[in-house]
């Protein structure tokens, strides 16, 4: 006889310690730079608790974090990788890698794996050699390393979208041409900035703000990028990779 | 992807029950479920003392002792924040001079809605907290946002630890020229916004709000302040039947925290013989 | 020393008047009464090379062990207590293993020197009433070899817990000898097989027996991997 204590209904139903806040976020890798952006609208249920709540996060000068889904694991848990990226520093004397960083939240995700963090990690940032790239988790901290990805709310929206766009899926190239392996970041900047008024439009937990990460390889600088204004750079130190931000605004309907 | 093995279950054939060999309680649900929320309950390490057949763990911890909505928004010289003096037990207003207004240290106010005992003891622990950073001597004194992180840190451990202070904390303050103004719930859920509020008043006075504030946090007077929350309690006692007529409002700006006597709203309710249905109408 | 020996000599973390650790300047003096020991750097790689004292023409020489591996690119020659030495080694070796887990990059040579240092300190350490993990200091120095990031290094560890970085350094009961012996011959741009010709015969002239495949063992980190 199949056990059947665990399907029968709860006589009382026990305190649900989790809950979804919305938003989507969306990261790109590019052949030398990497763009990171989430929404900043924060809500639950029909209710928008706040129009700025970052998702997006500086971890170092070439790693950037975008977090989603409880809100409040998301806040816990970047606060837990940014002391782990600490302590490395005072104890490898060095910024911890992007693909080590990668690894660190695999294990830190799946360390809860029977309590997990409810939330969906992007990470994007410069590797070691120099080239972008965007890593992608699960809530218990299976990952991959990818060249574009989605998450959260609009991620149905968004991910079919840069599956065309950028992997260009269900295209066929001009005869005697190929697509592309790597876009250029302008044409990254204005994929990424539809897919999130898109997204603004058609799902009801996104809006209000946008902010996009730009992290640039060594060398490398934001030619091309002009008609974007109000661009804003982060980065802390000198002759290496370097990471800017930009604020825009969404629909706030 | 569920990511709980407890919730994998047994392939198909075994959990449909198809010659229905349990009683109907004990048949497989297959309605929607909080995956999230289901694997993670722990494991049972006694039983409930009024249902011996509940794990304790599974106690639903419910509030008892209720306070409603909290109002607060920036204004140009500060933060202020509302709310009303009721303690319910269910749907009777069994308490009806409770302060839900709390000032800590010299800079702070936190508001609460939820479980009123949940409250006090939020208040006792703040105390113990301002005891022992005001003893230090240390030239650090507790400001808003050092109280916002505390609570957050507080109550999302607790619910980490299944076992929530239930309730909705609005916290306000003014320090160092700078005006703050913040959420944290049972769940250690947090934001920041110009106007907040919790409960009933998220849903019904939140919109008044944002129409009254958004964009003119730095033009707002103190009096607009006022007839703007005082305005928004008005229609919650009008609409949220665990609400009262009598409130207290907040003031923290430069001149430091102030907690008003409680005042009375006034109301009409003269129109409500000429609604059909609800006065003395004889047809 | 001995001249000033006292009763603080008995207690592992008991200073001396004169503000010395006795029970650690004797397990010092117990490195100078082991194998020696040699390891020289040069810029392709770190050369580790040990003399073995082949007690008896009954002993099985492959049976002693001085040099080991605590991951692919690092490696560890001792000489004092080797009981002692396979202690650290395995904490080593866990380290690197974790660090490799945790953060899927090699560990640095330093940062392993750093986690078997951090254990060398606690002896006599103990919480409230409970014993205490270690009673006396290790009585072993390591040779810790290894390429990262930074390129080959050669760390010295001794059982007061401090390491240093040499471009050369030799331990052990010769090692007064070959040491300057290194510091004469050691030179900038040594090549991995000058450096290996250099390690025996810094060893032959140190060693009382003659030098052969049974009492020496070999060992270096390169850029590719570590080999025995």
């Amino acid at each position: 006889m199949p056990d059947m204590t665990s399907l029968a209904h709860p006589q009382q139903r026990a305190f649900n310690p989790y809950t979804e806040n919305g938003g989507t976020i969306l990261a790109i890798a590019g052949a030398d730079f990497s763009v990171i952006a989430g929404d900043t609208r924060q809500s639950e249920g029909y209710s928008i608790q706040t129009r700025y709540a970052p998702k997006v996060f500086r971890l170092t000068d070439r790693a950037v974090l975008a977090v989603n889904g409880f809100a409040a694991d998301g806040n816990m848990f970047v606060k837990k990788v940014k002391q782990r990226l600490e302590w490395y520093r005072h104890a490898h004397a060095k910024d911890m890698p992007l693909r080590a960083i990668a690894r660190l939240i695999q294990t830190m995700l799946y360390a809860r794996r029977f309590f997990p963090y409810y939330v969906y990690n992007i990470l994007g940032g410069i590797e070691e050699d120099g080239t972008g790239a965007v890593y992608s988790f699960d809530p218990v901290g299976s990952y991959e390393r990818e060249a574009c990805r989605a998450a959260g709310a609009a991620q149905s929206l968004v991910q079919p979208f840069l599956d065309n766009q950028i992997y260009f899926k269900n295209q066929v190239p001009a005869p005697g041409t190929s697509h592309p392996a790597h876009l250029p970041l302008p044409t990254v900047l204005s994929i990424v900035i539809d897919s999130f008024t898109s997204a603004t439009e058609r799902h009801i937990e996104v809006g209000d703000g946008l902010e996009i990460y730009i992290v640039l390889a060594k060398g490398r600088t934001l030619h091309g990028t002009e008609s974007i204004g109000g661009m804003q750079e982060l980065t802390t130190t000198d002759d290496g990779e370097r990471v800017f931000v930009v604020r825009r605004d969404l629909k706030k309907d | 992807m569920d990511h709980f093995p407890t919730n994998w279950g047994r392939p198909r054939n075994d959990a449909f029950d198809a010659y229905a060999t349990h009683p109907i309680h004990q048949r497989p649900y297959n309605g929607p479920k909080d995956t999230f929320a289901d694997g993670v309950q722990r494991t049972q390490s006694g039983w409930s003392i009024t249902n011996p057949f509940v794990p304790s763990d599974l106690v639903y911890r419910q509030p008892i002792v209720t306070g409603s909505s909290v109002l607060a928004i920036k204004y140009k010289d500060g933060v202020m924040m509302a709310a009303d003096n009721l303690a319910s037990y269910g749907s009777l207003a069994r308490f009806k001079d409770v302060q839900r207004l709390h000032q800590v240290g010299n800079y702070t106010v936190i508001g609460a809605g939820g479980d009123m005992s949940d409250f006090q003891y939020i208040q006792y622990i703040l105390e113990e907290l301002s005891i022992e950073e005001i003893s230090a001597q240390d030239g650090h004194e507790l400001g808003p946002v050092e109280i916002h992180e505390y609570m957050s840190q507080v109550m999302y451990a607790r619910r980490s630890k299944m076992n929530p202070l239930w309730n909705s904390l609005l916290i306000a303050g003014f320090k160092d020229g700078k005006r703050f103004l913040s959420f944290v719930d049972l769940l250690g859920t947090t934001y920041t916004a110009s106007t907040l509020a919790t409960g009933y008043g998220a849903y019904i006075a939140q919109p008044l709000l944002r129409k009254a504030v958004e964009g003119k946090e730095d033009i707002i007077t103190e009096e607009e302040a006022r007839k703007i929350l005082e305005d928004s309690m008005r229609v919650l006692f009008y609409r949220d039947a665990r609400s009262l007529n009598k409130f207290q409002i907040a003031t923290i700006s430069s001149a430091g925290v102030s907690i008003s006597d409680s005042m009375q709203l006034d109301t009409t309710w003269s129109f409500a013989e000429d609604i059909r249905g609800y006065g003395a109408q004889t047809q | 020393m001995f001249l000033t020996r006292s009763e603080y000599d008995r207690g592992v973390n008991t200073f001396s008047p004169e503000g010395r650790l006795f029970q650690v300047e004797y397990a010092i003096e117990a490195i100078k009464l082991g194998s020696t020991t040699v390891g020289i750097r040069t810029p392709e790689g770190v050369v580790l090379a040990v003399e073995k004292r082949v007690q008896s023409p009954l002993l099985e020489s492959s049976s002693i062990e001085k040099i080991m591996e605590i991951d692919t690119h690092l490696g560890c020659a001792m000489s004092g207590l080797t009981a002692d030495a396979r202690t650290m080694i395995d904490h080593a070796r866990v380290t690197a293993q974790n660090h490799a887990f945790t953060y899927d990059e090699k560990i640095k040579v330093e940062s392993v020197t750093q986690a078997v240092c951090d254990l060398a300190l606690r002896f006599g350490e103990s919480v409230h009433d409970e014993e205490a993990m270690m009673s006396r200091p290790f009585g072993v120095a390591l040779l810790i070899a290894g390429v990262d990031e930074l390129g080959p290094q050669l760390y010295h560890t001794d059982p007061s817990g401090t390491f240093m970085r040499y471009d050369a350094k030799a331990i052990g009961s010769g090692s007064e000898a070959a040491q300057s012996e290194l510091q004469d011959k050691w030179h900038k741009q040594m090549t991995l097989l000058e450096a290996q010709k250099l390690t025996l015969r810094v060893l032959k002239q140190v060693m009382e027996e003659k030098l052969d495949h049974h009492n020496v063992q070999l060992a270096q980190a390169c850029h590719t991997a570590e080999r025995l």
